[in-house]
């Protein structure tokens, strides 16, 4: 059994209904939440520090990758996210500055609390405790994913679908399709299904809100390898980020996380933290279930 | 929130997506203090112990699943799917992928035996028999690393410049392995770039004849991290100094043709080595060659983008990296085979320079002094003007290798061209005559086995120089690093006398 390879881990049911952090009692809307600020804050910063995209969505599976085998009890969205993104740089070709990072994390942590900015002090106190857990952190993920950092985007394949699509020059699909890709991957897609189906998910998704008919006998994405239902399964996930706002007060530290939880059952009960289920039937999506095995 | 700001124009597919980014990677690599020290680690590690226990729990489940969905029962030979992955994900072809939900299971059998269906030709026969194939690996379960603690260090085998190798037992299975463990001591930069190419080049570059990754385990500490391989008997530079004979040329022909088939295959997927040399070279004792260290590899995008200069052991190192040359390619690898070509066949190494002049002034006494008719473009490199000038105008190297046939000596002489761009590809390299004329290559099954020094006692060490250790920092990444950076050469493009090393 071979365990390390070029090929993207795929998550069993049992790992995926059974989180680390639910293990530790973290409730599932929390954690869903937290994923996706963690990658929102991924995605952010790596627009700041002008690193390519393929920088980005790796270090967004890696993260999302990350709370499969680990807990968010004992990890932090803000440690977590810039080791993943540092990491992700390299593994991608295009290193950024620990520095850079730093800043750039100190920076969005602050507009995220609407703080006024106030840059670090370079090799001050703070600096050097982010760059201790930077580092440490880009190790704990190495070393809790085996290595297995290397992961396929399906960027390109969702290019190329197009193009034998003939959808390349059409006016909303190319467009909608790659941001779809780039929501995604705050979704744990990416962790249930290969680049492939990903790639016809998107596709399939914005043909269908711009209403135009694709090849159905046979199935255009029967040439892909991809199935109806995973597709629509995959669609769900990205609606839902649509229709979910994200708190304003999430926890980015454990000590934070710690705070937040005591007071947890307060802020559902007060309504602040209400979860407004989905409620977008223009596509006949219904809510998302957990990946279909 | 629907986040559009990329658009597909921007970027065509993953593989351009990196490529477009390679050239901006200046690599300016930082110098790196070598330590001396090392230690095995046994003390176990709780939290990779408690995955263990958790993946043990999955695996039966994730290997059906695997099978059920996302099995690519690939038949094809390694080399070819490496080409197929490489390519417009159209060219994939569809009967190598399941697409029913229900695909065979796969036979180990039916994976381990299949050789390349490329067109006939005699080199070619020699090739499928000489370069036996490897199983196609499985994707990955979501686990973390294991704990050394799996492993029973037997001896140590080597001290390289950057890694301790050790052998070891697999605890569980009883074979025997190699590990390496990776220096990670004074990193200020976290984990180094170059050890995640290592590792990403090793998987990427499954072939029969490169040195097989089984994981990477970890140690009591965040920065006691080994590279788990097969275990190889012998190295070429070890056993060459051994043996009292030089290699027959059937088992020159046996082991070249090995070495170019792994490097063919690296070349075609975009990866320079940079560190072929014979104590890089692995032989097992059936025959096999297993190219190995790849610390210093990396793919390289197109059109190929300025790199460090600073790469390839001294005596194997092109001439055009000697004189500085900033955009260099696949041919730096070429020159290092013909180096090492060189040494097999006559047991000693080819050019052993002891400084860069040396090492330039070895190669011009042996080739002739280049000039711009022979190399178009060499009087323009960084160095040209900051050599020695040797009264050398011929070429010397028939009288180097005076039994070699002559194909030998034309095989050699295309690898030691100076002009990089008219050095022998390793694709056309295989298809030489020297390999299809008597004597014909060796089965490597009927190699001669030798007592593995790895396997037994302490190996001496040997006398050849290493990689320039500069190319194993992190590059570029703080700028105060940069400082310590700075040309190895002094007074560059000064006066012609002034060329000389700091170091
Ligand atoms: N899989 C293996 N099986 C047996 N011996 C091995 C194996 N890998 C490496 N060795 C031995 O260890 C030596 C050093 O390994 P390697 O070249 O990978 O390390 P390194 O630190 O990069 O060395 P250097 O920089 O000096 O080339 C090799 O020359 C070889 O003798
Ligand atoms: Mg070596």
């Amino acid at each position: 059994m071979s365990k390390l390879s070029l090929q993207n881990a795929i998550l069993t049911y049992e790992q995926l209904e059974t989180t680390p952090s639910k293990k530790d009692n973290i409730p599932e809307e929390l954690e869903d939440e937290l994923r996706r600020l963690g990658c929102d804050f991924i995605q952010s910063a790596g627009i700041v520090l002008r690193l390519p995209q393929v920088a980005m969505a790796t270090a967004q599976v890696l993260f999302q990758r990350f709370f499969y085998v680990a807990s968010l009890k004992k990890f932090s969205v803000r440690d977590i996210g810039m080791g993943a993104l540092f990491l992700a740089s390299k593994v991608s070709e295009s290193p950024c500055k620990i520095r850079d990072l730093i800043n750039v994390y100190n920076y969005l942590i602050r507009r995220y609390r609407n703080e006024p900015n106030e840059p670090l002090e370079y090799l001050g106190q703070v600096f050097y405790e982010m760059k201790d857990a930077l580092v440490i952190a880009e190790m704990q993920i190495l070393k809790k994913l085996g290595f297995n950092v290397h992961v396929q985007l399906p960027y390109g394949l969702m290019v190329n679908y197009l193009k034998v699509l003939e959808l390349t020059d059409h006016e909303t699909i190319p467009q909608k399709a790659w941001g779809y890709l780039n929501d995604s991957l705050r979704t744990n897609v990416y962790v249930c299904y290969q680049p492939a189906t990903i790639a016809c998910a998107v596709i399939w998704l914005a043909a269908r809100i711009a209403q135009v008919k694709l090849p159905t006998s046979p199935p255009w994405w029967e040439l892909f390898e991809a199935e109806l239902e995973d597709m629509e399964n995959i669609s769900r996930h990205i609606m839902r980020l649509y229709a979910i706002r994200l708190p304003s007060n999430l926890p980015l530290s454990l000590d934070e996380l710690e705070d937040y939880l005591k007071n947890y059952e307060d802020r559902r009960k007060s309504g602040i933290n209400e979860i407004n289920e989905i409620n977008d039937n223009k596509d006949d999506l219904g809510p998302a279930p957990m990946v279909t095995m | 929130m629907e986040n559009q700001g990329y658009s597909p124009v921007e970027c065509i597919d993953d593989n351009n997506l990196e490529k477009n980014n390679t050239p901006e990677v200046q690599l300016t690599e930082t110098p790196k203090t070598k330590t001396k020290k090392s230690k095995w680690e046994s003390e176990s590690d709780n939290d990779s112990e408690s995955e263990q226990r958790f993946s043990k729990k999955r695996r039966k489940k994730i290997q059906d699943s695997e099978v059920d969905e996302h099995s690519q029962p690939e038949t094809t030979e390694s080399i070819r799917r490496l080409k197929v992955s490489n390519e417009d994900p159209f060219n994939q072809s569809p009967s190598t992928r399941s697409i029913s939900p229900i695909a065979e299971p796969i036979n180990d059998m039916s994976i381990s035996s299949t050789p390349s269906p490329t067109p006939e030709s005699t080199t070619q026969s020699f090739e499928e028999r000489i370069i036996k194939s490897t199983p196609t690996p499985l994707p990955p379960m979501l686990t973390g690393c294991r704990s050394v603690d799996n492993y029973e260090k037997l001896n140590r085998i080597e001290e390289g410049a950057y890694g301790v190798v050790f052998r070891a037992r697999d605890k569980a299975t009883g074979e025997v392995v190699a590990l390496k463990k990776l220096k990670l001591d004074k990193e200020k930069n976290g984990f180094p770039i170059t050890s995640l190419r290592e590792v990403h080049t090793l998987l990427l570059a499954k072939h029969p004849n490169i040195v097989n990754v089984r994981e990477i385990v970890v140690g009591e500490t965040l920065t006691q991290i080994f590279i788990v391989m097969d275990f190889i008997e012998h190295d070429l530079k070890s056993l060459m100094e051994d043996m009292q004979v030089p290699f027959l040329q059937s088992e020159v022909k046996t082991i070249m043709l090995q070495l170019l088939s792994a490097v063919a295959m690296l070349h075609d997927n975009w990866i320079i080595h940079r560190d072929l040399k014979t104590s890089n070279l692995l032989l097992n004792n059936r025959g096999q060659i297993k190219v190995a260290d790849f610390g210093l590899a990396r793919k390289y995008g197109s059109p190929l983008g300025p790199m460090t200069e600073l790469v390839v052991t001294l005596w194997y190192r092109a001439p055009e990296l000697l004189l500085g040359t900033k955009k260099y390619s696949t041919a730096v690898d070429m020159w290092s085979v013909g180096c090492i070509f060189g040494e097999l066949v006559n047991k000693e190494p080819l050019l052993p320079g002891r400084t860069e002049i040396d090492q330039l002034t070895k190669i011009f006494k042996l080739l002739g002094m280049p000039n711009e008719k022979i190399w178009p473009g060499f009087s323009k490199l960084p160095h040209a003007k900051n050599i020695p000038f040797i009264k050398q105008s011929h070429n010397t190297l028939r009288s180097r290798f005076p039994y070699l046939t002559e194909n030998g000596f034309d095989l050699i002489a295309k690898l030691l061209t100076y002009d990089p761009s008219k050095r022998i590809t390793a694709e056309e390299a295989l298809k030489h005559p020297y390999f299809t004329e008597s004597p014909l290559p060796k089965d490597p099954e009927m190699f001669p086995t030798w007592p593995s020094k790895g396997g037994g006692e302490r190996r001496k060490s040997y006398t050849s120089p290493s990689a320039p250790n500069v190319a194993h920092g992190v590059e570029k990444l703080d700028e105060e690093d940069q400082t310590l950076l700075g040309s190895i050469f002094e007074n560059q493009g000064g006066n012609d006398y002034g060329f000389r090393l700091k170091i």
